[in-house]
């Protein structure tokens, strides 16, 4: 069937995608964060993702930190640093209603090139990757073979996901951000502030991307050009999650990863690309509300 | 309505601008140059004016009709001899991005809001540039293709025709805003829904726009082909075709008629001062002048001179 010439094969390859779209699945969760409450479609997500790998790149290269250990470093740097963003670019023209959201969008591409190209200017364009004593290293359990980088990966998403889960179920903070994504003015009415909702998912949103970073420089190798793509990609998971769903986030970074995987054995690798963007396409299509929400969204009728 | 001055002093700078290689060598003169490529942008920014600007919708995926636009041109060469400068294969240039605009539209326009329509043509884009760099022989991959015959002989074909394009994409928005449609669009960007309910079609008239910048986006793509001589995805897939004109008509103001050709004139220049001055770092100055932009000129440079004008013919119009 389609050249699997085993189920083992098979097999593999699914874990793989699997392993290999929780980074999607991470990044998506930002996004959907930053989604809910503000509206935007923060398309720079990608390229904060990129600091986050060249921050863990430079600490274990210069510092020798660990790259799992620069977790405590570099993610409540991503948080402070979206927290700033926020605070410097966003709060100007958050709540200007439909103008405003264009405003965003077109000030998150601004913000994608400047960063990219700055972090050309200073760190060159070369490819970059972290060789630690494990990057190679990997084990076989029931025939198949894990990769102990992308396990950790799929480790941190899971522990990301339930710790957002908590922070928002459990929280004060939480369920007034909760709030706010389900009716701002409302919100506002029972003494919420919209600025200081939107500084904390923006801070937890990059922050994950910080993650999501270290997760990747772990993992691949990387560019300063690397952003735009990720970012595609993310936002690919989280059409096809439902937007403002945090579990469907991962699942449809999940998801991306398992077609992304599954398309690239059977075809060569660019065709697999053609085909996360053909789902994509097919799912804003036909099922805009995304395939892991129950609730449709309100869509404008012609 | 423009009254009779405003056409003379639009007349003039038109001559003006025509005269330019004239006096300049164009061959050697790098001023004719940045007017050049001031005009491809204007151009664009203006078919990106239609969508964007007059109708609300932010689309991502300018660059897709531009690529598109510079690969018909090669396959209208190679498949049906229709060479160097042909109006037809110019045309048709424009055509098939408006067409394919009006296919992509049809769908994305009709039923998703506006974040997942600039999402939507974003990927239009990058779903593309894999088609084009994975289409082998047909397409030539990731080195392009390259014009069947012919090479550079004189600037001034090259000039004369991004001139005309700025020219016609801004007569284009102008009809097209004057008359009634113009007042459906901008009526669809104020309240979607208020459109609707005072029987305006929505969906076709946003299609209508779409397509139109597409067909406008196409034939820049067009002459850039004739002009590079070499096309290849990477280049004419590129995201700047889609960031730049976008940035030149947010800084010049959108939803105007000049706005966008200030912006163009004036990045443009911006660029191509860095590009000689400030080289390897000029993109950053892009990204930096885009944030600044939104920031502080959220209306654009046409709306901080002119204000007054400006608001004089907003109350006339509506």
């Amino acid at each position: 069937m389609f050249g699997f010439d085993s189920i083992d094969i098979f097999i593999q390859v699914l874990i793989n995608g699997i392993l290999f779209g929780t980074m999607y699945g991470i990044a998506a969760l930002g996004l959907s964060l930053i989604f809910g409450t503000m509206q935007i479609i923060f398309i720079a997500q990608g390229v904060m993702i990129v600091l986050g790998a060249y921050g863990a790149f430079w600490l274990f290269n210069l510092l020798g930190v660990d790259p799992y250990l620069s977790i405590v470093i570099v993610v409540p740097g991503a948080m402070l640093f979206g927290a700033g963003v926020y605070q410097l670019l966003f709060r100007k023209i958050s709540g200007r209603g439909e103008a405003g959201k264009a405003a965003s969008l077109l000030l998150a591409f601004g913000l994608m090139s400047l960063l990219e190209n700055l972090m050309t200017v200073l760190w060159t364009p070369n490819t970059r990757a972290i060789r630690t004593g494990y990057t190679a290293f990997g084990f076989d359990f029931l025939g198949i073979n894990f990769s102990f980088t992308r396990l950790m990966a799929f480790i941190m998403a899971v522990a990301a996901t339930i710790l957002v889960t908590l922070f928002l179920k459990k929280t004060m903070l939480g369920k007034a951000v909760r709030a706010a994504s389900e009716n701002l003015e409302s919100a506002t009415l029972v003494g919420i502030t919209p600025h200081k909702v939107n500084t904390i998912t923006f801070a937890i949103g990059i922050g994950l991307a910080g993650l999501a970073g270290i997760a990747t420089a772990t993992t691949y190798s990387f560019d300063p050009y690397f952003g735009f793509i990720f970012s595609l990609k993310a936002m690919i998971a989280l059409a096809l999650g439902g937007m403002g769903s945090i579990f469907g986030a991962l699942a449809g970074g999940i998801l991306l990863g398992v077609i992304e995987s599954i398309g690239a054995f059977i075809w060569t690798g660019g065709w697999a690309d053609v085909l996360s963007y053909g789902v994509f396409l097919m799912v804003l299509l036909f099922k805009p509300e995304g395939l892991f929400t129950r609730t449709s969204i309100n869509v404008v009728k012609p | 309505m423009i009254n009779q001055r405003q056409i003379l002093a639009c007349t003039i700078l038109i001559t003006a601008l025509a005269c330019v290689p004239m006096v300049l060598d164009a061959e050697t003169n790098y001023f004719v140059y940045y007017l050049f490529m001031a005009f491809t942008y204007a151009a664009m920014a203006q078919g990106f004016n239609i969508i964007a600007g007059y109708t609300g919708q932010v689309s991502l995926g300018q660059h897709a009709f531009f690529g598109l636009g510079a690969y018909v041109t090669v396959f209208a060469w190679e498949f049906a001899g229709l060479e160097y400068f042909n109006p037809l294969a110019m045309i048709l240039s424009g055509l098939v991005p408006a067409i394919l605009a009006i296919l992509i539209g049809l769908p994305l326009l009709s039923k998703l809001r506006g974040d997942y329509f600039s999402l939507g043509t974003l990927g239009l884009g990058e779903i593309l540039r894999v088609i084009f760099i994975q289409g082998r022989a047909v397409t030539g991959g990731s080195m392009g293709k390259y014009l069947p015959s012919g090479s550079y002989t004189s600037m001034l074909p090259y000039y004369f025709t991004a001139l005309f394009l700025a020219v016609l994409a801004t007569v284009i928005v102008y009809l097209i805003v004057r008359s009634r449609i113009g007042l459906a669009l901008i009526a669809i960007r104020e309240d979607e829904t208020a459109a609707a309910a005072n029987g305006i079609h929505v969906l076709l008239y946003k299609l209508f726009a779409f397509s139109t910048g597409a067909f406008i986006t196409g034939l820049c793509g067009s002459l850039q082909a004739y002009y590079l001589f070499h096309i290849h995805p990477q280049n004419f897939f590129g995201l700047s075709w889609t960031l730049f004109p976008i940035l030149m008509c947010v800084l010049g103001g959108s939803g105007t008629f000049a706005g966008p050709i200030i912006g163009a004139l004036a990045l443009s220049g911006v660029f191509e001062l860095a590009k000689i001055w400030l080289p390897g770092i000029h993109p950053i100055i892009s990204g930096t002048l885009i944030i600044i932009a939104i920031l502080f000129l959220p209306d654009g440079l046409i709306r901080l001179k002119f204000k007054g004008i400006i608001s004089k013919n907003r109350a006339g119009q509506t």
